[in-house]
């Protein structure tokens, strides 16, 4: 789940082409259609530390004058280079099961 | 509060993650209740006709729950844990004794604070009070009203400036955002009367007062300790070494006469060295009793 998370959030800010904030995220994914008991909105954000740390994301907090502070996360090269691997393996690994799931079923 | 009864405010919904998160390293918990409270706070500010509880009920189901969350944040330490740096030491690692205090980043820290406090402290003091004459001064003519927000919105930033600084150096967790604003204050006008209504908006302006007569008393108790010590033993050295009188107690012959033979200089070298460990020892007490005072202006209510 959190490699998949992972590519997804590397997408969704590499689209964004900005700078977003945790809850902006997971607004925006949610606004997707990412939605559902699998999916919580809560496990984006220690991947986005996670992302941060592998340096695939850059990051700096915005102390706010009300409310509390925000973590703004904004890709970086080396995360756009990985969203390019990640999105090619992902293609493959999809056919792959694609594949094995029709070929699974009985015609 | 059991664990497992639903939490209803943001704060039973923090302490819950806390203590799912309880045993893994400090900044894991600081990270993972900095980003639930990020979430929990701009869903109450999107959603103003809700109820807290009701709020928290739904982002229970949304954000995950605080045990899903805990275990989210683990299994993303233990991912990470290879190639990169623990976030944070623990307190169980750092030197103990009266000479362990030479390595303890906390008793430097501590003393870099008291130099600085004395221009904190002056700053502080001048703005505040600069401020509030102002504030008070102009309260009388409309245009007094905005310089009033304007003044007390800067104490709360200063307040927050400085509660960096003191969590910098002394290690005190200090707030890193000013008090939340309640659920549904959105206008700014609600916002201001949250802030003047705030017990922290004039603890922190006395803090800031206190700064100056507190700032000139650390910054004279470290620089005298500070000059002493490195006198005591450079003086000494640099009379045993060249030999040049350096070393004078005036009015007081006998520990005059003492100073000028070896033994008395390596003595007073060696006392300067212990009056350097005794200033760590003293910056780090004075650390721990101003990261007290700021803890409760600055924090508490």
């Amino acid at each position: 789940m959190a490699g998949l998370s992972s590519l997804v959030l590397l997408a969704v800010l590499a689209r964004a082409g900005r700078e977003m904030y945790g809850y902006e995220i997971a607004k925006a994914l949610k606004a997707e259609g990412a939605t559902g008991p699998l999916f919580k909105q809560g496990a984006i954000y220690p991947v986005l530390r996670s992302l941060d740390a592998l340096g695939l994301l850059s990051s700096r907090v915005e102390v706010q004058a009300f409310g509390p502070p925000r973590r703004y996360y904004a890709i970086t090269d080396e995360g756009r280079d990985a969203l390019g691997d990640w999105t090619g393996a992902w293609k493959d690994m999809r056919n792959f099961v694609d594949e094995a799931l029709q070929g699974g079923t009985p015609a | 509060m059991t664990a497992h009864e639903p939490p209803r405010t943001v704060a039973a919904y923090l302490a819950a993650l806390k203590n799912a998160l309880k045993g893994a390293p400090a900044a894991v918990i600081r990270d993972a209740l900095s980003d639930a409270e990020e979430y929990l706070r701009n869903e109450i500010a999107q959603n103003p006709d809700k109820t807290e509880a009701e709020i928290l009920a739904a982002a229970i189901e949304t954000y995950g729950t605080p045990e899903e969350i805990a275990e989210e944040y683990r299994t993303m330490e233990e991912t990470l844990a290879g190639p990169f740096p623990k976030a944070e030491e623990t307190t169980e690692n750092r030197p103990t004794g009266f000479f362990g205090v030479i390595a303890d980043p906390r008793a430097y820290g501590a003393l870099v604070y008291m130099l600085l406090s004395l221009a904190t402290g002056v700053f502080y003091f001048s703005w505040t009070v600069t401020g509030l004459s102002l504030t008070l001064g102009m309260l009388i003519l409309i245009i007094g009203i905005p310089i009033a927000l304007l003044f007390v919105g800067s104490v709360r930033v200063l307040a927050l400036i400085e509660g960096r600084i003191v969590e910098g150096l002394l290690g005190v967790r200090m707030p890193r955002r000013l008090p939340p604003a309640n659920a549904g204050e959105e206008t700014v006008w609600a916002r201001v009367k949250a802030a003047l209504a705030d017990v922290r908006t004039w603890s922190s302006m006395f803090y800031l007062v206190l700064m100056l007569p507190l700032g000139i008393a650390y910054f004279t108790i470290a620089v005298t300790m500070l000059s002493l010590s490195v006198g005591a033993t450079g003086g000494a050295i640099y009379e045993l070494a060249t030999g040049t009188d350096v070393i004078r107690m005036d009015g007081v012959p006998w520990w005059d006469h003492v100073f000028d033979t070896a033994p008395g200089l390596i003595g007073l070298a060696i006392a300067g060295v212990l009056l350097l460990f005794v200033t760590l020892h003293v910056a780090k007490v004075v650390g721990w009793i101003h990261g007290r005072i700021a803890e409760i202006l600055l924090v508490r209510i």
